[in-house]
């Protein structure tokens, strides 16, 4: 007899249960990896799959990963260059693609991407839906990153403008994650007080307080990380974390992520905008009507027009 | 000299009607019950170097809730800044209210643990010793204003090789041995009981198993106390560990030993691992735990070693640092696996230059 068998002794007759908590990150960048190190930390998932097409750096990170087994609660860390290793994922996080370069805008790397993704969702979708392949991926499964990331960088601006913790200051960026995202003025508020209450300039041009510096920087932010370290990983890792919990959890949370918003607020084109969402485990299931004045639902139809410019050059 | 002074006097105006204004903004939202110096932080880490290493022990320290201040400290400066940035940028998600970063050593005061990661990386293929001397000048400049700005604290040393950094850190900071710690065998162990762990099906916390020694090559696993729910792994298999076990299980400790050799080829560094460890053993000095771990400490004394040489042993942490270690029952020659590693470590620490 093995060490093993005089150890342990197997009773279970059926066959085990598998995951049910499962969480696929589609590569392995620095991007990808923070995000897969802030699920592990949150406790989220039962199981990880990691993909990517660079075999030696997905198994590297795979290793690096299961090495810390001992001081995580995630019994199962996989990774595979090849899709079935994703089976069964509750949720698919799609990080892989080219990024920006140092100055570059966000509208500029679509067309690379589209390439990249031309061969990433068909392998998902055929995975998760391997018993129905006609049907259409619904919408309320398909979520954007959005503007989570924006809201977290303003909320936190706006904490330490007001030495409040980000938590307690509320505010919410809608539209495109980029340079045209929306600050909601109207919605900012500590303990339900209203601040546009108490300033009626915030946010235009003859604030004394120069709130719109502080959109400005949540629009600048991602370039000035980028211009000095090269990337950023930590935040908008942390953020799909953060998304991916309320999913997990089946906790209705709203959140500022991007959906399909044709319809909504006088947007006619089909394309994906941030406006606040309920996310549960059945994914996005309901949107929230925010009370936008007129210039606010201007920018949101311009952020759409611009977006469905880029959209209908590309081949897809 | 009229028209100045009322100029002077319409200048004063406007300035006092503007804060006024803007104070009543924030006025107007929020009352303050008590004005006075903010207090210092109770709970403060530094993270010296912030590059992969470094910044993997900054995150898992940040989402396991360990602290209310971060400090990283780095001679990069942009790449200081943006790290920094890039986790504000997170601190809605985090309850670390304040992460602060600069070159100059300041910001790290009141710090109550600091974890030394600066310092040149293995290249692939090099072995742990050959980085010595490389980071012994580094930390010649580290070392003293860590010590500077906080007195009290305990320093984990991370940098390869850990067992010499250890040694010279304690040297370089004049600290008391109990508060210089090598994250040492601590990582090892997590690998060793992961590896073991795996090939039983359970989880790597359920299987114990200490690997002791150096960090490195020669590292010592104890494979007589190799246990699960306390049946001893020895007793159910008398060959473990040794040439002569059928099932070989001493591949499992050669795996360990390669592990970072392999991580590195594959990605061209280890990050995550080393980066949870550091946390764990974060996690028992700040929550006072009295929590055993194998990490690097002073070993004069011990097994008869009677070089100063730091070596992983099962050490108690709490929030004084090293507050006793655990005597192991070890064989004749695990006893002899350790006295060798000490005279290696010796070898090259006689040799080094302004320690």
């Amino acid at each position: 007899m093995s060490t093993k068998e005089k150890l342990i002794s197997h009773v279970m007759k059926e066959e085990p249960v598998g995951s049910r908590n499962k969480v696929t990150v589609v590569g392995v960048g620095m991007v990808g990896m923070a995000s897969a190190v802030s699920i592990l930390l949150k406790d989220l998932c039962d199981e990880l799959a990691l993909v990517d097409v660079m075999e030696d750096k997905l198994k590297g990170e795979a290793m690096d990963l299961q090495h810390g087994s001992l001081f995580l609660k995630t019994h199962r860390i996989v990774a595979d260059k090849d899709y079935s290793v994703t089976a069964n994922s509750k949720v698919v996080v799609v990080t892989a693609g080219a990024r920006q370069q140092e100055g570059e805008s966000r509208l500029n790397l679509v067309q690379r991407n589209v390439n990249i993704f031309k061969f990433i969702i068909p392998n998902i979708v055929k995975i998760i839906f391997k018993s129905c392949p006609l049907c259409g991926f619904p919408r309320h499964r398909v979520i954007g990153s959005g503007t989570n990331l924006d809201s977290a960088r303003f909320r936190h601006l706006m904490g330490e403008k007001l030495h409040l913790h980000p938590s307690s200051c509320h505010g919410w960026i809608i539209g495109e994650h980029g340079d045209s995202s929306v600050p909601v003025w109207s919605g900012v508020n500590v303990a339900g007080v209203c601040l546009q209450g108490l300033n009626p300039k915030m946010g235009a041009e003859g604030d004394a307080e120069n709130w719109k510096a502080v959109h400005k920087l949540v629009v600048d932010g991602a370039y000035e990380v980028i211009k000095l370290k090269g990337y950023t990983s930590w935040a908008i890792g942390m953020s799909v974390a953060d998304l991916v919990e309320s999913i997990l959890k089946n906790l209705h949370k709203v959140h500022p992520v991007s959906t399909l918003v044709q319809g909504m607020h006088g947007v006619k084109d089909e394309v994906f905008l941030s406006v606040p969402c309920v996310l549960g485990n059945s994914g996005l299931t309901d949107v929230i009507q925010m009370t936008l004045k007129a210039d606010e639902e201007k920018q949101l139809v311009k952020s759409a027009e611009t977006l469905w410019g880029v959209q209908k050059e590309l081949t897809l | 000299m009229l028209i100045t002074w009322w100029y002077l006097y319409l200048t004063v105006r406007s300035i006092a009607e503007k804060s006024l204004k803007m104070a009543s903004i924030l006025q107007k939202l929020i009352t303050p019950l008590f004005s006075g110096p903010p207090e210092p932080p109770r709970n403060k880490v530094t993270v010296v170097g912030v590059g992969q290493v470094g910044m993997a022990c900054a995150v898992s320290i940040l989402l396991r809730e360990l602290v209310d201040e971060l400090a990283l400290v780095d001679v990069m400066e942009d790449k200081l800044k943006g790290e920094m940035m890039d986790l504000q940028h997170g601190s809605l998600f985090l309850k670390t209210p304040k992460i602060v970063a600069d070159k100059d050593y300041s910001v790290t005061a009141n710090s109550r643990i600091v974890v030394v990661t600066a310092g040149v990386r293995q290249q692939e293929g090099e072995s742990r010793l050959n980085l010595v001397q490389r980071n012994v000048n580094i930390f010649k400049h580290i070392i003293p204003q860590i010590v500077r700005y906080s007195p009290e604290c305990i320093i984990i040393v991370v940098s390869n090789p850990v067992d010499v950094l250890t040694y010279v850190t304690w040297k370089l900071s004049g600290l008391p041995k109990h508060r210089v710690i090598g994250s040492g065998t601590n990582l090892d162990s997590a690998r060793f009981r992961f590896l073991m762990a795996d090939k039983l099906g359970i989880h790597a916390s359920s299987f114990n198993g200490w690997i002791l020694g150096e960090h490195g090559d020669t590292s010592v696993p104890v494979w007589s106390g190799t246990n699960v729910a306390g049946v001893n792994l020895q007793t159910l298999n008398p060959d473990i560990g040794t040439d002569s076990d059928e099932e070989n299980w001493k591949e499992t400790h050669k795996m360990v030993v390669d592990s970072a050799y392999e991580v590195i080829k594959l990605k061209g560094y280890t990050n995550w691992a080393i980066g949870l460890s550091v946390a764990d053993l974060t996690e028992s000095l700040i929550r006072n735990m009295n929590r055993i771990h194998p990490v690097s400490t002073m070993v004069q004394g011990m097994y008869g070693i009677s070089d100063e040489v730091y070596l992983s042993l099962p050490c108690v942490l709490n929030n004084g640092g090293v507050a006793s270690v655990v005597n192991m029952t070890l064989t004749e020659e695990e006893v002899a696996q350790l006295q060798a590693s000490a005279s290696t470590l010796w070898d090259i620490q006689r040799d080094l230059q302004d320690v």
